[in-house]
């Protein structure tokens, strides 16, 4: 099979990397950089373990090919927060307990991030419409949508800006 | 062969584009992302069948999940601009091949114009499929359960389909020949969605009947246009189509000839459901029965009237 090199931007890294004409974006992000927070569930587009965030946009990266990604600015779960620093949905979803197995948790994340920046202050339909391309098999989603109006609060009260913890 | 500007960042570093790696022994592998339209025609031409038009791949990707290896050659669409363009020109709609569902619910020319078109393409999937899967994809792809096809036919689309060779113009009726089938050929693309711009008093309602609200494919679609005269009562015109009750989308023509010219208040909701009713020859599936499918279909277009009624009657006061 004959390969090729693409280069993108991810995490605010810039990245060139050899692939192939059949890998998936979902491939790449996980056997070639081992950003492995991105989860294959279903593979075919329903579950939303897979999403990342390509040039602005709420993606499934099961659907996309590597080469598709020549050129974009990606963002996986890797790329929001560490550590030392959680992204406020992050946070939000740690108390309230949002997060069981956490199989679904990074795609639930930026999915709601990405909501919220469309819409800070979403109302519940809003939320799982935002969300509808997510599966969680544990929590029964109140808890994650508890944990989105509470960072969809926390944010606009502080500006917009990453929270720091409360108090 | 040429190279292709701007399209992979090492282009001289993929197969199609080097002649030296492509011995044609084993077949060899190329992804092509051209900015204009004719590089694509001419890559189309050269490869006919051994390429793959890519859009947004929702539907491919599902289509081909554990055999993406069989794909020898991409031509992926994604850096023709002009493409992706929503635009008005006369007295006409021109949507590029290439605009996402995502791109066509928050046009505001769309919502203004084609209602149903609107909300058909709100309604499908999940963010994460709207924001990749186009209108081209979804017309191409031709699943008797497409959402926006119904809605393209109400509003008498018409589809431009291309080739190195010469250019067409087909409405959607004649575009569709069988579930997953069309009349596009190998060296066709379809570059854009004609519609003409509806009169002033156009009318129009949408129901999808799934299974659940996100990720659902239909198990029936209505779409329904009607177009009434300057008085706002006497109804000019109307396209009912469906969708997943046929192997292609359908329009009730009856319905058209029972109601054109009629008075509005005095039409007879019931007779006309069961026209649909009548006409429709849905299948047994895992999404619904036939039987299930008559029942509702009856039923959604008695109320898609009763909306419009009412649509109408807000504008007269
Ligand atoms: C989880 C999930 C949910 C979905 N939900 C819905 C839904 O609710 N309603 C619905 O209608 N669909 C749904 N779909 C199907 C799909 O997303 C849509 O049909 C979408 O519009 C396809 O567009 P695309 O750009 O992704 O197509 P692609 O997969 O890129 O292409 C589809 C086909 O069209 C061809 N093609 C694409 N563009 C052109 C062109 N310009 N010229 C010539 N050929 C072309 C390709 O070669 C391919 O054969 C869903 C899919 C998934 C995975
Ligand atoms: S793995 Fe991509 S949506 Fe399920
Ligand atoms: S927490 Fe287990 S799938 Fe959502």
């Amino acid at each position: 099979m004959s390969k090729l090199t693409i280069g993108f931007i991810i995490n605010g890294q810039k990245k060139t990397i050899e692939t192939t004409t059949s890998t998936r974006l979902l491939d790449l992000i996980r056997d070639d950089l081992h950003l492995t927070g991105t989860k294959e569930g279903c593979g075919k587009g329903e579950c939303g373990a897979c999403t990342v965030i390509m040039n602005g946009e709420l993606v499934a990266s099961c659907l996309i090919l590597a080469t598709q990604s020549d050129g974009a600015v990606i963002t996986t779960i890797e790329g929001i927060g560490d550590n030392e620093c959680l992204d406020p949905v992050q946070e939000a979803f740690i108390e309230t307990g949002a997060v069981q197995c956490g199989f679904c948790t990074p795609g639930m994340i930026l999915a709601a991030k990405k909501m919220l920046e469309e819409n800070p202050h979403p109302d519940e339909e809003e939320i799982k419409r935002g969300i509808s391309g997510n599966l969680c098999r544990c929590t029964g989603y109140q808890k994650i949508i508890d944990a989105i109006k509470l960072a969809a609060n926390r944010l606009s009260s502080k500006n917009g800006g990453r929270s720091e913890k409360d108090d | 062969m040429e190279e292709f500007p701007q399209g992979l960042q090492n282009s001289k570093d993929f197969s199609g584009g080097d002649s030296k790696k492509c011995q044609r022994t084993v077949p060899c592998q190329g992804y092509f992302a051209p900015q204009r339209i004719e590089e694509a025609l001419e890559i189309l031409s050269r490869y006919g069948k051994e390429i793959k038009i890519i859009a947004g791949g929702t539907d491919l990707l599902v289509q081909y999940y554990d055999r993406l290896y069989e794909i020898n050659n991409w031509l992926d669409l994604k850096n023709i601009k002009e493409l992706k363009e929503v635009k008005i020109n006369k007295n006409q709609m021109i949507i590029g091949a290439m605009v996402t569902h995502t791109q066509l619910e928050s046009s505001e020319d769309i919502k203004t114009y084609y209602p149903v078109l609107s909300q058909a393409a709100a309604d499908i999937g999940s963010p994460q499929i709207r924001n990749r899967g186009t209108i081209g994809g979804n017309i191409v792809n031709a699943s008797p359960a497409g959402d926006l096809l119904s809605p393209l036919m109400a509003y008498d689309a018409q589809f431009k389909l291309q080739s190195n060779q010469r250019e067409m113009i087909v409405p959607a009726e004649e575009f569709f020949i069988g579930p997953k089938k069309t009349i596009l050929q190998p060296n066709q693309l379809l570059t854009r969605i004609i519609l003409p711009l509806p009169e002033e008093k156009t009318y129009g309602c949408w129901i999808k009947i799934g299974k659940r609200k996100a990720l659902a494919i239909a198990t029936i679609i209505l779409a329904l246009v009607v177009k009434m005269a300057e008085d706002n009562k006497t109804v000019k015109d109307v396209r009912t189509c469906l969708g997943s009750v046929a192997p292609t989308p359908i329009e009730i023509k009856e319905v058209r000839k029972k109601m054109a010219g009629k008075n509005f208040n005095q039409l007879d909701f019931a007779e006309l459901g069961q026209i649909v009713e009548d006409k429709i020859s849905p299948i047994d599936d895992i999404r619904g029965t036939r039987e299930y499918r008559k029942d509702v279909a009856k039923e959604i277009m008695i109320n898609a009237l009763e909306e419009i009624d009412s649509a109408r009657r807000e504008r007269n006061y």
